[in-house]
């Protein structure tokens, strides 16, 4: 079974000629445009410069879009998060229809999010849509609810049509993490008579941290970056409620072709990015192993 | 009574999943005077398919989906060649120290990369190389976007499967290449699906990436075409639904499908791996 | 295993190889024009203009902001994207700089409108054409001539009138005395710039400097903070769509817009006031009123690879007799000879209105950032619109940041 080669003193490990061809794909498309990126954010019209970097400090709108974007990350994640368990849980619970029940909750979270920006637009439209159509329905004034167009529903509007997206994301995988959990533990604790919460609390949740941590993790890297429903719903509007960093790259480089300002932007975004995911991961596993005995 | 609370709560959730859903759909198929009929009308109404005829017709629909089809079954295609050996790789070679798992990790790491870090360069790069606005460079970028969870997703299923066949048949003189085909593959059949369909789903539903990186209608796929009905001067809502009811009918009967695959498969890689 | 992936393989490299070929072969012309009534009438034309010649033509039809996203990103790499652009004249100083247009090959005749050609002109002001005129828009108001009447209104002549107008209308009707559109970026900044002309104000000063905390324009925006009270709550975010709908559907009595929608309105499958509109020229307050040119352009981008055919196409569609069929369909035409044209007239009863706006109209700055400063001001005129921040500060925020734009231009 061991293959290695020995050439010289160096050992080439075999698997690596399975591995590499990918690794090579990898690098030209994510690790070379990295460096590039950081090539063109110290590059201007006359050449090497840190201008960009400097100005990113004196921008209010980036400040605004980071602050904006972390409010929709956190906001977002929160309420699908909690959102998601509640369903993956009572959904477990049942004891016939799991399968068809989780299709239909599955549904939004596979339509391109065009789409679903696209259905919430309609939706939302003040005049014609249904949400407010309805609402006039049971007979509410509907006057001052402009939801995507309104200074204070705005960011409101866009984070319920994330909730509405990515909710079935997290169903999804705490429901693989519960039927992953070994059923002993459980039935021990019923049997020393602990009730459903107790059992919540002290049994499943710890057994399943390592998939909470999982799906909020993947779903925060999501969030930071969030593009494609913000672009339909409101281009950033009404004023910059709606700002994210994504979408201020976005509309610097390839509105104003300001390239490298862009860059700047987009480096620091994965910087703090990557600070966000460390973040939550040390927030994550340092309650565990202070909870260990 | 607690079981009945339970599955009332359960048609909520899958109610307030669907209905908007549902909603966009009736949207597409109703004429433009009952599209903005007030109050709201959910069913009985006379039902047109001038919206679907329009957006074939006018508006090069059928090419969006064509390119999207090709970029999506392409870069899946690719992801899983390129990525089925480097989990066999990873997964039952041996490596010095921890290279395995630092080699998965760093691969892992570059699905966090947020799409808008990369898009300026590739940009760059693809204007450099004139492949912009071509099928070929949007699937190259979806094959990078795929590739990671590719490897993740089989490392973990190839790991699952017990060592004993494999090393049986290397004992009977078979080849490793031999092995991942014959052996392996055919048992890790489920998680490949879950894993490819998944692939495809993500290439399908991708938009930053073809709206920049296309110019003409020969290079833009679905989301983007759906994109430009967003216009600020018409409310062309029969045409913008209708498009989104084709963009999102293949992937629901797609996943439809291969559901049963999703759980256990994320339940066996993802969460073990 | 092997057996069913090697032909899918191959196949896939067909595939693969197919959407290689390059786009734009010899018979094929590429147009990317405006999603909208702008963009319509030239669709027809290049349509029918690709039958005469033999010719296919591949239409690009892309909103407003995408539109010159491509665009410029197009010409500024000479990709050779597109063969024929249709450009908004405040996008023509960018794009044509660096060499982005290519000249036109013989001088535009004289029955086009002045102030349509004097944007095609680079630099402004010389006589080197790059672009022809093809949709002659300059703003027009639009109001219910009934409810005007009704109520005993006047016709539509001074802002501070057409204040009282709209709260009178408000009031006694089951609507909205006016609609506008606010959305960050142009529609905002279009529809701001006639009220910052009418009370005084400017852009820029004399100098060439930001001079949007001048009086004159804090109480042009006041203004229309104050027009907006009548307006649909949630304006701030309006795009023209929003606002013609509202026209369109009866719930708003008047508005800045464009001639391009002119024929909606008595098109009785979309409208439901046909006839009750009727046009006038802008209002005026201190200063007189003065429409904003918006007109659109055709040119052929210098790294086109099929220019010569590209020139065929646009010659072709703005000379008279094709002007005058884009003209029936609907489209504001740029030639004289059209809006003095005894049919035309007939047809179109806006056409005097028109051609007298067309005639005064006002470019907005020519500057090749122009882009960029619509869009800060636009944010802050939004921002300022929504509550989000009050008038004096939207104004300071846009003076800051428009003046950092041209540094960074220098």
């Amino acid at each position: 079974m061991n293959a290695g080669q020995m050439t010289g003193a160096r050992r080439i490990p075999s698997g690596l000629i399975w591995v590499a061809p990918a690794l090579m794909v990898l690098a030209a498309l994510s690790i070379y445009p990295l460096l590039y990126l950081i090539k063109v954010s110290l590059t201007d019209a006359h050449g090497f410069t840190a201008t960009h970097y400097a100005r990113l400090f004196q921008d209010r709108l980036f400040v605004v879009a980071i602050g904006q974007t972390a409010l929709y990350a956190s906001v977002a994640l929160t309420i699908e998060f909690l959102l998601g368990l509640a369903l993956a849980l009572l959904v477990d619970s049942l004891a016939r229809g799991r399968a068809v029940i989780r299709v239909g909750i599955l549904a939004p979270m596979l339509l391109p999010p065009v789409v679903a920006a696209v259905i919430w637009r309609l939706i939302y439209n003040p005049e014609f849509g249904v949400l407010n159509g309805t609402l006039r329905q049971l007979g509410f004034t509907t006057a001052n609810l402009t939801w995507t167009n309104g200074r204070l529903t705005a960011m409101p509007s866009v984070i319920l049509v994330d909730v509405w997206e990515w909710t079935p994301f997290l169903f999804l995988l705490l429901t693989a993490g519960l039927q992953a959990i070994p059923p002993e533990p459980i039935e021990a604790a019923r049997v020393d008579g602990a009730g459903y919460w107790q059992i919540l609390r002290d049994v499943t949740l710890p057994l399943l941290k390592p998939t909470i941590l999982l799906a909020l993790l993947l779903r925060l890297m999501d969030l930071l970056r969030i593009f494609d429903q913000i672009f339909i719903l409101t281009q950033g509007g009404p004023g910059s409620a709606t700002e994210t960093m994504s979408l201020y790259i976005y509309r610097t480089a390839f509105r104003f072709s300001n390239f490298g300002y862009a860059a700047a932007m987009s480096f620091v975004g994965l910087l703090m990015t990557m600070l966000a995911a460390r973040g939550l991961m040390r927030l994550m596993t340092g309650e565990r192993v202070r909870k260990a005995p | 009574m607690k079981t009945l609370v339970k599955y009332a709560a359960a048609f909520v959730a899958v109610a307030a999943a669907l209905a908007p859903i549902y909603w966009l759909i009736t949207i597409s198929l109703k004429r433009e005077i009952d599209q903005f009929a007030s109050p709201p009308l959910w069913f009985g109404f006379t039902p047109t398919l001038n919206h679907y005829g329009a957006i074939f017709s006018h508006d090069a629909f059928g090419r969006y989906l064509l390119n999207s089809v090709i970029v999506s079954a392409c870069s899946t295609l690719v992801a899983i060649l390129l990525g089925v050996p480097a989990a066999y790789g990873l997964a039952r070679f041996p490596w010095p120290r921890d290279w395995a798992r630092g080699i998965s990790f760093w691969i892992l790491s570059n699905r966090m990369l947020p799409p808008i870090v990369t898009i300026i360069p590739l940009f760059l790069m693809l204007r450099q190389v004139r492949l912009l606005n071509s099928l070929s460079g949007l699937v190259m970028v979806d094959t990078a976007l795929n590739l990671p969870f590719v490897v993740w997703m089989m490392r973990g299923f190839i790991e699952e499967l017990p060592r004993e066949i494999e090393e049986a048949a290397m004992l009977d003189g078979e080849s490793r290449l031999g092995v991942l085909l014959r052996i392996i593959l055919p048992l890790v059949r489920p998680g490949l699906a879950a894993t490819a369909v998944f692939c495809l789903i993500v290439a399908w539903n991708e938009f930053l990436f073809a709206l920049i990186l296309s110019q003409t209608q020969s290079a833009m796929t679905i989301p983007v075409g759906i994109a430009a009905h967003v216009t600020q001067y018409e409310i062309q809502w029969g045409a913008m639904s209708a498009a989104g009811v084709v963009a999102m009918l293949p992937v629901l009967i797609f996943a439809a499908g291969a559901q049963r695959y999703f759980v256990r498969g994320l339940s066996l890689g993802a969460i073990k791996g | 295993m092997t057996t069913r992936f090697l032909p899918a393989c191959v196949l896939s490299l067909l595939v693969l190889l197919a959407g290689c070929a390059s786009p734009g072969s010899d018979k094929t012309l590429t147009i990317a024009v405006n999603a909208g009534v702008e963009g319509s009438a030239l669709k027809t034309a290049a349509r029918e203009w690709g039958e005469l010649r033999n010719t296919r033509i591949e239409v690009v039809e892309l909103p407003y902001a995408n539109l010159f996203e491509k665009e410029s990103l197009d010409l500024a790499s000479r990709t050779g994207a597109y063969d024929v652009i249709m450009l908004d004249d405040p996008w023509f100083p960018k794009l044509v700089a660096d060499g982005g247009l290519t000249p036109l090959p013989r001088e535009p005749d004289a029955d086009f409108l002045a102030s349509c050609l004097a944007v095609c002109r680079h630099p402004f002001g010389t006589r080197n054409y790059y672009a022809l005129p093809y949709v002659g828009n300059s703003q027009l108001f639009f109001y219910r001539k009934d409810l005007f009447e009704k109520y005993k209104l006047g016709a539509p002549g001074r802002w501070e009138q057409i204040l009282a107008a709209a709260k009178a209308i408000g009031a006694g009707e089951k609507m909205f005395g006016y609609v506008m559109r606010a959305a960050p970026g142009n529609p905002a900044v279009a529809d701001f710039m006639p009220l910052l002309w009418a009370f005084g104000g400017d852009i820029f000063d004399a100098q060439g400097q930001p001079n949007l905390s001048s009086p004159e324009a804090l109480e042009a925006l006041r203004f229309m903070i104050e027009l907006g009270k009548s307006a649909p709550p949630g304006y701030a975010g309006y795009n023209a769509d929003e606002v013609s709908a509202h026209l369109l559907q009866g719930t708003a009595a008047m508005s800045i817009n464009w001639p391009a929608w002119i024929a909606a309105m008595d098109d009785p499958s979309k409208s439901k006031v046909q006839g009750k509109i009727d046009f006038a020229p802008m209002p005026s307050a201190r200063a007189p009123g003065v429409a904003e040119l918006g007109a659109w352009l055709l040119a052929v981008p210098a790294g086109s690879p099929h220019r010569q055919a590209a020139f065929d196409l646009i010659y072709w569609a703005t000379d008279a007799g094709q002007m005058r069929e884009a003209a029936l369909r609907g489209n504001p035409p740029t030639r004289r000879s059209l809006f003095q044209s005894g049919d035309l007239v007939k047809k179109f009863r806006a056409f005097p209105a028109q051609l007298a706006a067309l005639e005064g109209a006002r470019p907005r700055p020519r500057t090749p950032q122009w882009n960029e400063i619509e869009n800060a001001f636009g944010v802050s005129l939004s921002q300022a619109n929504s509550g989000a921040v009050s008038p004096e500060v939207a104004m300071q925020q846009a003076n800051r940041e428009i003046a950092a734009i041209l540094e960074r231009g220098k």
